[in-house]
């Protein structure tokens, strides 16, 4: 047991966080510092910066590409990028569907995909939910028939994020309609300018364009972008979401926001004196601040002991980092106070007039408040995760 | 970063797990707490265990094991609710000793290490809630020696102890500390049960004569080594909380599981699986913390370990009220009864709070930090 950082460790963050000062663009740093919308451009320049670097794969093995860190190093890396006020890493190829194709994949499609998506030269999205299948995954019902040398898709996809960038799909279909629910289930590689594919928006309560709906019609899929086995796809998905929940604990977009929160609560001014000296929101600040070093705690534990990967421990941390990304923006609404009752989309596009009353971080926070509660929705919502916890942590 | 247990840690936990299943059940935890007086035989096996020794160094008879062992040692200790002042005088008592100087290391550690003294800290004083700088206790040095007078309260395990660690304030106004022992002329001792089932005291000194021999320390050494004495038994209290979570959690679950209603198993009713889910969400937190409160032991920023040690106060009483508040809950009436152990943890858990600091305390330290 040794409970400090060591000296290899110490330098490590030292030099994450020298390259992001050096290194992250201005004018990305100031988007996502002042909580305005970012563009496809934005994750790509990011990507191929640390992709120059060497560090565009932080969570790969180097036979692929990948940095080689382990899960503390990863750690590290993503809270001082965060901190430093650089986009999140697109999930989509990185976390999500690399890990996936390093496991399952045919040697084909690892050659032929994997070393695209370092630098973003393919932009992947996920297609999971379902308009009657959202927590009840497994009742997926958009269909994949066999057709010669190809599959044909439809059906539609929902909450799908960043679709309207993406230029292939990881998409789970049934392929055995008559098998139980989770065994007729297979996952395709779809190109996302195949005939048959429409991408419509969906607002979100943040007035943002981060998700959409996707139309399969029709579509054509080669049986060679089949992943793995037929009718194994829903193993492929589990192992995938166990990736996914330890990424949401969100630690880094938590250490970020809490700076942003204290750095608002120093400007705003209440009854003569900055808001951050008041004893009452002090002290809400300081309990915020132990939430986020117990959960910093908690994700070190789970990565040290077993080199991150993930088990049904993640849902302790998926909960908690929803909890506490969702506190910060609350406690970030009720410092902006009278500030966050005005709401114009156009001031979160960087570029425009900044035009509305009070200190710039109040335009954003009724904003970020709306949109925060999506954290424990997503990625299985808290009630998914409780369940989880029951039966496979405490055995009831 | 490394969260294994070496092996002498996993060792020991895996043999104080044993002795604590054997020795510390719940009809003989009930039966020490109604004598009221500390049970030697059990005291003697926490020490032969080398439980009292654990961080005290080797020089002076103990295991010299690093701070972060409380965390194994305090955990085991809370699963069983060892009510035994293992954290006032081998963790508090050690740490202050510790700082005092070689005559006082020399003096107090092989006898703490070896279970043959009991100490505790008397820092406290009525009225004034959880102030660490002595007022009302007054220590005036004459040609013998000192002359103590004044009041000390919730002297944790007080009238066990044989000796006090009393701070008090000396006739330039600085912190003093001294080793009274419980056999000296003029103390007043009254004993006092607790919430928790342990025993605090309040200690009435009148004119207490001490030789020279008895003073620790004085002034800025005397106030750094009552701290050290206040950060370790936090820590220690911390990992004993989140162990007492832990076995509460197990003892929630079981009953869920055994209890039936509604002809099915309490356990399968989703609204009490996501409460149990709950627990274990704030006691994975708790522990935690605790690493946090052990690691700040070794933090040399003292501003930081402050601040370390405050949070996971604030955390260890936090998720166990939590724990506790859904552990009876779930009991239903049955948790309102004093037949099962649930009530012991619950309370247990509950006084975490109150000791070293409570909630206010730690976020007006968390303040003063900002």
């Amino acid at each position: 047991m040794n409970l400090t950082w060591t000296p290899e460790e110490r330098q490590f963050r030292e030099a994450v966080r020298a390259f992001a000062a050096e290194k992250l663009p201005e004018d990305i740093r100031a988007k996502v510092l002042r909580h305005q919308r970012l563009e496809r451009d934005d994750y790509v320049r990011w990507h191929n910066i640390l992709a120059d670097q060497g560090w565009g794969a932080p969570n790969w093995p180097v036979e692929h590409g990948g940095t080689g860190w382990n899960a503390l190093q990863r750690l590290i890396f993503e809270v001082e990028c965060f901190k430093a006020g650089a986009p999140r890493l697109l999930p989509f190829g990185l976390s999500m569907i690399g890990p996936v194709l390093m496991k399952y994949g045919s040697a084909e499609q690892k050659a032929r995909l994997l070393p695209r998506m370092i630098r973003v030269e393919d932009w992947w999205c996920q297609g999971y939910s379902e308009p009657g299948s959202g927590s009840d995954l497994a009742s997926l019902k958009t269909r994949a028939v066999r057709d010669g040398d190809d599959y044909v898709v439809n059906g539609q996809k929902t909450w799908t994020t960043l679709a309207q960038y993406a230029d292939w799909m990881f998409c789970l279909v049934r392929t055995d309609p008559d098998a139980r629910a989770q065994r007729g289930i297979s996952m395709l590689l779809l190109d996302m300018r195949s005939p048959g594919v429409t991408v419509r928006p969906i607002r979100t309560l943040d007035g943002g364009h981060d998700v959409n709906e996707v139309w399969l019609e029709d579509v054509r899929v080669p049986v060679a972008n089949l992943v793995g086995e037929e009718n194994q796809g829903w193993t492929y998905a589990k192992y995938l979401l166990g990736h996914e929940r330890t990424g949401i604990a969100g630690l880094g977009h938590c250490h970020r926001e809490l700076g942003i929160l204290k750095d608002m609560a120093a400007r705003a001014q209440s009854r003569g004196r900055p808001l951050l000296q008041d004893s009452r929101m002090r002290d809400r600040i300081s309990r915020i601040e132990v939430d986020i070093m117990a959960l910093e705690m908690l994700l070190l534990r789970v990565a040290a002991s077993n080199d991150g990967t993930p088990g049904p421990e993640a849902s302790v941390l998926k909960i908690r980092g929803s909890e506490i990304q969702q506190d910060l923006a609350m406690l970030q609404m009720e410092v902006a106070g009278p500030d966050a009752w005005p709401y114009d989309p156009d001031w979160l596009v960087a570029g425009n007039d900044f035009h509305g009353p009070g200190p710039e971080m109040a335009a954003a926070a009724g904003a970020g408040y709306a949109d925060m509660r999506k954290t424990s929705i997503y990625g299985g919502t808290t009630e998914v995760q409780k369940g989880i916890i029951a039966r496979l942590v405490l055995g009831v | 970063m490394d969260f294994i247990y070496t092996e002498e840690q996993r060792m020991l936990a895996d043999s104080l797990r044993r002795l604590v299943d054997q020795a510390w059940t719940f009809p003989q935890r009930r039966a020490r707490q109604a004598a009221g007086t500390l049970d030697r035989q059990a005291w003697n096996a926490l020490a032969e265990l080398g439980v009292l020794g654990l961080t005290i160094s080797q020089d002076h008879g103990g295991f010299g094991e690093v701070p972060a062992s409380l965390l194994p040692v305090h955990v085991e200790l809370g699963r069983g609710l060892v009510s035994e002042p293992v954290i006032p005088s081998a963790v508090m008592g050690a740490a202050l000793a510790d700082g005092c100087g070689e005559a006082a290391r020399g003096r107090w550690l092989p006898a703490i290490a070896s279970g043959e003294a009991i100490v505790s800290v008397a820092w406290q004083e009525p009225g004034r809630r959880y102030a660490a700088d002595p007022q009302d206790c007054r220590a005036a040095q004459t040609a013998e020696g000192w002359r103590l007078d004044g009041a000390k309260h919730l002297v944790w395990h007080g009238a066990a102890a044989d000796a006090w660690f009393v701070s008090a304030r000396g006739g330039d106004g600085q912190t003093v500390l001294l080793a009274v022992p419980a056999d000296a002329a003029g103390v007043r001792v009254t004993d006092t049960p607790t919430l928790d089932g342990a025993r605090c005291a309040r200690l009435d000194f009148d004119a207490v004569t001490l030789s020279a021999e008895a003073l620790l320390a004085e002034g800025e050494a005397a106030d750094a080594a009552l701290a050290q004495a206040l950060q370790w038994g936090t820590a220690a209290l911390c990992a004993h909380a989140a162990g007492a979570m832990d076995r509460l959690l197990e003892i929630t679950v079981e009953y869920l599981k055994t209890r039936k209603q509604f002809g099915q198993p309490l356990a399968t009713f989703q609204a009490l699986q996501h409460r149990l889910a709950e627990m274990l969400v704030a006691k994975e937190l708790a522990l935690s913390m605790a690493y946090v409160a052990v690691a700040a032991l070794t933090e040399s920023d003292a501003a930081q370990r402050r601040r370390m040690i405050a949070s996971a106060k604030l955390e260890a009483a936090r998720a166990g009220r939590l724990v506790a508040q859904l552990a009876v809950q779930l009991h239903g009436g049955m948790g309102m009864t004093d037949e099962l152990e649930v009530g012991d943890y619950f309370k247990r858990l509950t006084v975490v709070d109150q000791l070293m600091g409570d909630t206010a305390e730690q976020l007006a330290v968390l303040e003063e930090l900002a």
